[in-house]
């Protein structure tokens, strides 16, 4: 959740990009180029501070046995697991295994770590998908709404509305939707992704995605589609909200911004109304912008959904990042921070190379 | 469910599909019909498993699935702490050191492998070749070999003869009968694969398998042991992670069972419901300081190093505390005020603590002073207390709050107490890093034994530089001791002798709470600490 | 005004014919503000300066102590509803949750103050001294910047609140690990706006020109190029602030935070009022976290205020000005994407 309010704040231009005209040839593709190389370094960089970082906290057998085993005990196992080899022994083992592409297995629970990635990360798939849906329906109209009254009272309104949005911590969030929704209303489920007789329904599925819409979909059952959305509202608004916060106040600065263009002006005098001009003019331009920096709330709901899956008990990566850190599972959190890496870099490098097409001077 | 609520189910559903922009919520009511017939319950839990196979796991939430599906040699029948013969027609010791178990004939697994002796001696070998870093191998120290003369005769030899809590190991973690023809004889087996061979022979056997999220059992025809056929035929068990989401379930019948672990709030709401049941059995938990010997106030390496003054600054404090007022207000009886060091329901629990610390059970402050006062003591006496928030449940620190106003009440102490994460905490405390800090035991298995000689045995796992050969000896000795009274007396004795000498400040007792619907009967919890699915019955 | 500068006003405009008090930032801003922007700056300074003063004051405002369990009276009990000695009632483990929740206003400030000062001496070094050497080192930062951003946050928090509390919960461990993980994440954002900044700035010809009469270069940097990259620096300062609050606040949620009876803490409150809360006890958890979200709410109404008012286009106009006034020369795409996204110029 925290991360989702950082996001914004990345400059969407490239700052890696070569600063200097680069002569003949195709700048953009050269751009490209130089710019898809750099993903390498980040996820490299990446891996390695996770890396280091978990060697520093405890070993997953303390973690596990502490509480059962005398100090010798542990110590002979923790030899045992080579967990107390020198660290570049063991950093340069794990880095030939990811060169290879083998992520190796969970310390805690035995399962490979490509598996947990494709288990889970479909579940923190579909629930950035409706925190976006809910980000698009609630923060774009709205942000073109304030910008058209700007500065008269429902723009203010609107704005506490965004700011209220991402100043509520999502665990609050999802301690005040309990109370109202299943504790004094009692309507809406408020954990979980479907109901137990749905999940078993979805676990006799012979190709099933992760994805419980489409496996709801896939089971022809209205009523186990019905249930996997009613489990959903709950925590695609809390995380939707959250991001429809940030796209308000993008969408009615970059309104505004293109409100007071040449262009715009020049229409306004031509005598076309303000709605029109919102509605006609000023959208589109604004909303290129936004397509960008969505590129980045991608990668941000993923990395920043620890606190909205561990809250709704949302079994994604997130809600597994969580468990495995406690347990000091070395493995499955490096892993899991492997693939948030990657795809932020994927998506930034996908950001930045749309905004040098749209715009040329990104490319300096 | 009731259709009342599934009605505002299905309004929510319309609201919610308003956001989703997909009209589907149309025919939301309809499907769901109740929570199905007798032939089927779910089980609602907050323990996570790590592995299924006995070798690769030492913790509660995985052996909660093994006492389910797999077999024992020796097992408790429902209600009871004492072991039978489980699928074994007899289980004794044959010499002093020779421990002779017969098993029933034609035993068979789930997937119709024979089950024999060379299984048994499969399973016990394998756990000690593996040996690995999070099983539970450490409670086999003690077999020396083991041998299987017939397809129906299993001969353990030991080390030390007539190990009294011999056949108690034989129903631990460290015991489950394992296909051999499944199961790896040197790694720990994937549970995939265990499921997938179906290598069960327990009450019920694993039909689908969703890693900590949903597991679906279903009753397994061929099992004849003690514990007698399964009475509900599929029983599915559902994880949470938040305690509240499982409680919320429970009483809405969402699921039928809510086992491990509600917290006190919920359980003291739930009470005071109707649609529910709660049911309490006695409970092998417990809660208790610990002293480190050499670094408490006037411990062994301290400057001012006085024996006699360390033991009066722990009598002191084992005539503050309050145990009824802990019990009550910060676990609303969900804990019980815990006097010695075995707990009640065990044989040779006593209460020696109360008679020796406190009043009636409370606390007195002026003993305490007076101790303090007599050991030349000047106050408030400066102690660091620790304790762990994240691993003996989250009323820990109101606990330990609790404890630290309960000692400074009177000014005989002044209680500088910290919390420290749990993996930190585990080696911090090994360290001798703190001089008293709070620590919990869950047993392996339901003796007495398993309350002494982890703790006060001269290589136990406090690691406090308590050391007391007297102590150390009587262990020795109740452990091989043939004739149950003299047992008993032996563990009485360890008891009053390690509460003179207060290497531990035993303060709470847990009880096993389960809730079920007021439909479901059959739960039963008792001294085993083993939680059965097979007798549970829904209507 | 300078014409290059198509992104900010320049504040040099307004001050050159103020008293000097007003150059101050957000006074400044605050003169320069009309109507619903100025309401909005104005709400958000008084929330936040209520949030200060309660922290200054608490020890006067508290009726109890943060880690009190009993008065005169003996034990005030658990879960107490709202009312008599305890006007918002008692938490599970038996404190008052009004004095929890003034006190706990003394813990996020805390965590505030040591966040912003640390990213800001961290980031803003780095991004000078990146921005104007350029080369190798420029490379390199950047890229090391770049990954550090895409690291999750809490995962980040999580990890520097064990490493430097060493897993404990006093409240010095505690502050420092919410503030220093934030830092971590913040210097990134410092680094890329100053660094930003000093790139524009440095080839401008003040600079050049201090070039010429053989300046050091570490005079160039801090006399000329800081002074003029720093001006966007409260923005961020209220984003990281805000920020600080919910990590700390996150850090607690999740049981790595302060332990109880060492400081009275937001999020620890939540933590424990889960399990209230399915038993319809509300007051717990209603507010320490109602405290949470004020706090962020006048904080960061603050810093988007600041925002528009730093951005022409943004900036409601007095009346005296007419619409054309303010010339936009060569808006950059880029630039005003990132601007507006981020409520910080880069």
């Amino acid at each position: 959740m925290t991360t989702t309010v950082l996001a914004p704040l990345a400059p969407v231009g490239p700052p890696q990009a070569p600063r200097r005209s680069l002569g003949a040839g195709s700048p953009l593709l050269r751009f490209i180029i130089v710019r898809f190389l750099l993903i390498f370094p980040t996820i490299f960089i990446l891996v390695t501070m996770v890396f280091l970082l978990m060697r520093t906290i405890g070993d997953p057998i303390t973690a596990a046995l502490g509480g059962r085993l005398n100090a010798q005990q542990l110590a002979e196992r923790i030899d045992a697991a080579g967990y107390n080899r020198p660290l570049i022994v063991q950093y340069f083992e794990y880095i030939g295994q990811v060169a290879t592409g083998n992520f190796g297995t969970a310390i805690s629970d035995g399962r490979p770590v490509s598996e947990l990635l494709l288990t889970y990360g479909g579940a923190t798939l579909e629930l950035a998908f409706y925190a976006l849906l809910v980000a698009f329906i609630v923060g774009i109209p709205l942000g073109m709404v304030a910008a058209y009254l700007r500065d008269r009272w429902p723009d203010a309104v609107l704005r506490i509305v965004a700011i209220l949005f991402y100043a509520t911590p999502v665990f609050f969030a999802g301690l005040l939707l309990k109370l109202v929704f299943s504790v004094w209303l009692n309507v809406l489920p408020v954990a979980g992704r479907a109901s137990t007789r749905t999940e078993l329904q979805m676990g006799r599925l012979d190709n099933r995605t992760g994805i419980y819409l489409i496996d709801a979909i896939q089971l022809g059952s209205a009523a186990a589609v019905a249930d996997v959305l009613q489990h959903a509202v709950l925590p695609g608004l809390a995380l939707g909200l959250l991001t429809a916060g940030v796209f308000l106040r993008l969408v009615r600065t970059n309104v505004i911004g293109t409100l007071s263009m040449d262009y715009v002006d020049a229409a306004r005098s031509r005598g076309v109304s303000e709605y029109r001009l919102v509605r006609r003019h000023a959208y589109k331009p604004a909303l290129i912008p936004i397509i960008t920096v969505i590129g980045l709330q991608i990668a941000m709901l993923l990395g920043g959904a620890v606190l909205t899956e561990t809250t709704f008990e949302w079994k994604g990566l997130g809600f597994k990042l969580a468990e495995y850190l406690s347990a000091r599972d070395f493995v499955a959190v490096q892993g899991i921070v492997a693939l948030l890496a990657v795809i932020v870099a994927l998506s930034n490098f996908i950001v930045d190379i749309l905004a040098a097409i749209i715009d040329p001077r990104v490319r300096y | 469910m009731t259709s009342a609520s599934n009605n505002k189910r299905a309004l929510a559903a319309v609201a919610g599909s308003a956001v989703f922009a997909l009209v589907l919520a149309g025919c939301a009511a309809g499907g769901d019909s109740g929570s199905g017939s007798s032939e089927s319950l779910i089980v609602g839990t907050t323990d996570k498993v790590t592995f299924i196979d006995p070798a690769g796991s030492y913790d509660n939430g995985s052996f909660a699935i093994m006492t389910q599906v797999y077999p024992f040699l020796l097992n408790s029948p429902q209600g009871t702490s004492d072991v039978e013969p489980d699928i074994a027609v007899s289980a004794e010791y044959t010499t002093d050191t020779e421990y002779t178990v017969v098993l029933k004939e034609g035993l068979k697994f789930a997937n119709g492998h024979d089950l024999t002796s060379s299984d048994v001696k499969f399973s016990f070998d394998r756990q000690q070749a593996i040996a690995d870093e999070n099983g539970p191998s450490v409670l086999l120290g003690n077999i020396a070999s083991i041998d299987a003369p017939d397809d129906t005769t299993v001969v353990f030899t030991l080390n030390n003869g007539n190990d009294q809590t011999f056949a108690q190991i034989l129903s631990s973690p460290a015991a489950p009968i394992v296909d051999e023809e499944v199961f790896s004889a040197d790694s720990v087996t994937p549970d995939a694969d265990i499921v997938a061979g179906n290598a069960f022979a327990g009450q019920y056997v694993i039909s689908s398998y969703d890693f900590n999220n949903l597991i679906s059992f279903e009753a397994n025809s061929d099992y004849q042991g003690v514990l007698g056929a399964a009475a509900t035929t599929n029983i599915d068990l559902k994880y949470y992670t938040d305690a509240s989401n499982l409680k919320l379930d429970v009483q809405e019948g969402n699921i039928d069972v809510a086992y491990r672990s509600l917290s006190a709030t919920d359980v003291a709401d739930l009470e005071g419901n109707d649609s529910v049941n709660v049911v309490v059995g006695p409970g092998g938990e417990t809660r208790y300081i610990v002293f480190n010997f050499d670094t408490q106030p006037f411990g062994a390496t301290t400057p001012e190093a006085d024996a006699a003054k360390a033991l009066a600054v722990r009598q002191a404090a084992a005539g503050l505390v309050d145990r009824e007022e802990l019990a009550e207000q910060v676990y609303k009886g969900t804990y019980l005020p815990l006097y010695s060091y075995v707990p009640a329901g065990l044989t040779g629990a006593t209460e020696v603590l109360k008679d020796l610390y406190g009043k009636d059970g409370g606390p007195d402050a002026d003993a305490a002073a007076k101790v303090l006062a007599d050991a030349g003591v000047a106050t408030p006496v400066a102690l660091n207390l620790q304790y762990n928030p994240d691993h003996y449940g989250e009323s820990s620190g109101d606990e330990y709050a609790l404890v630290k106003s309960q000692l400074e009440a009177t000014g005989l102490f002044a209680v500088n107490l910290q919390s420290t994460e749990w993996v930190t905490y585990s080696k911090d405390r090994t360290e001798d890093l703190y001089p008293a800090y709070q620590l919990g035991w869950f047993p392996d298995y339901s003796d007495a034994d398993n309350y002494l000689t982890p703790f006060f045995a001269a290589e136990n796992f406090l690691g406090n530089h308590y050391d007391n050969p007297e102590v150390d000896q009587l262990i020795k000795d109740q452990a091989v001791e043939t004739d149950v009274a003299s047992r008993q007396a032996l563990i009485e004795e360890i008891q009053a002798k390690v509460a003179a000498d207060l290497s531990t400040l035993p303060l709470l007792q847990g009880s096993q709470i389960a809730v079920t619907g007021s439909a479901v009967t059959g739960a039963v919890l008792d001294g085993s600490f083993k939680f059965r699915y097979g007798s549970l019955v829904k209507g | 005004m300078t014409n290059t500068d198509a992104t900010s006003a320049d504040p040099a405009s307004f001050a050159a014919r103020a008293p000097r008090w007003h150059h101050l930032p957000v006074v400044h801003q605050l003169r320069q503000s009309v109507g619903l922007q100025r309401g909005m700056l104005v709400v958000g300074l008084v929330i936040t300066g209520i949030f200060i003063l309660t922290a200054i004051f608490a020890p006067l405002l508290a009726p109890y102590g943060f880690a009190e369990l009993q008065d005169e009276n003996g034990n005030f009990g658990a879960q107490q509803p709202p009312g008599g000695a305890h006007i918002l009632g008692t938490t599970v483990g038996g404190y008052d949750v009004l004095s929890r929740v003034i006190w706990g206003t003394q813990t996020a400030l805390a965590v505030i103050v040591v966040a912003v000062v640390l990213s800001i001496f961290a980031g803003v070094l780095l991004g000078l001294v990146s921005g104007y050497l350029g080369g190798w080192l420029d490379r390199v930062l950047v890229v090391i910047a770049d990954a550090v951003f895409a690291f999750p946050t809490l995962l980040l928090a999580i990890v520097a609140a064990i490493v430097i509390s060493g897993g404990q919960s006093k409240l010095l461990g505690g502050v420092l690990a919410a503030a220093i993980s934030i830092t971590v994440v913040y210097i990134p954002q410092y680094f890329r706006v100053i660094r930003a900044e000093t790139v524009r700035i440095k080839t401008e010809a003040y600079v050049e020109s201090a070039k010429v009469i053989g300046s050091s270069t570490s005079r160039i940097m801090f006399r000329h190029v800081l002074r003029n990259a720093t001006r966007t620096l409260p923005l961020i300062f209220t984003l990281n602030s805000s920020e600080a609050i919910l990590t700390l606040a996150g850090l607690g949620f999740l049981g790595f935070g302060i332990e109880p009876t060492s400081a009275a803490e937001w999020g620890y409150d939540l933590n424990r009022s889960i399990s209230d809360v399915t038993s319809g006890i509300w007051w717990t958890s209603l507010f320490p976290g109602l405290a949470i979200v004020l706090v962020v709410l006048g904080i960061t109404l603050v810093g988007e205020s600041l925002n528009d008012l730093a951005d022409p286009r943004l900036r409601t106009r007095r009346k005296a000005d007419s619409p054309t006034a303010t010339p936009i020369a060569a808006p950059d795409m880029a630039a005003t994407s990132a601007t507006d996204s981020t409520g910080a110029p880069a």
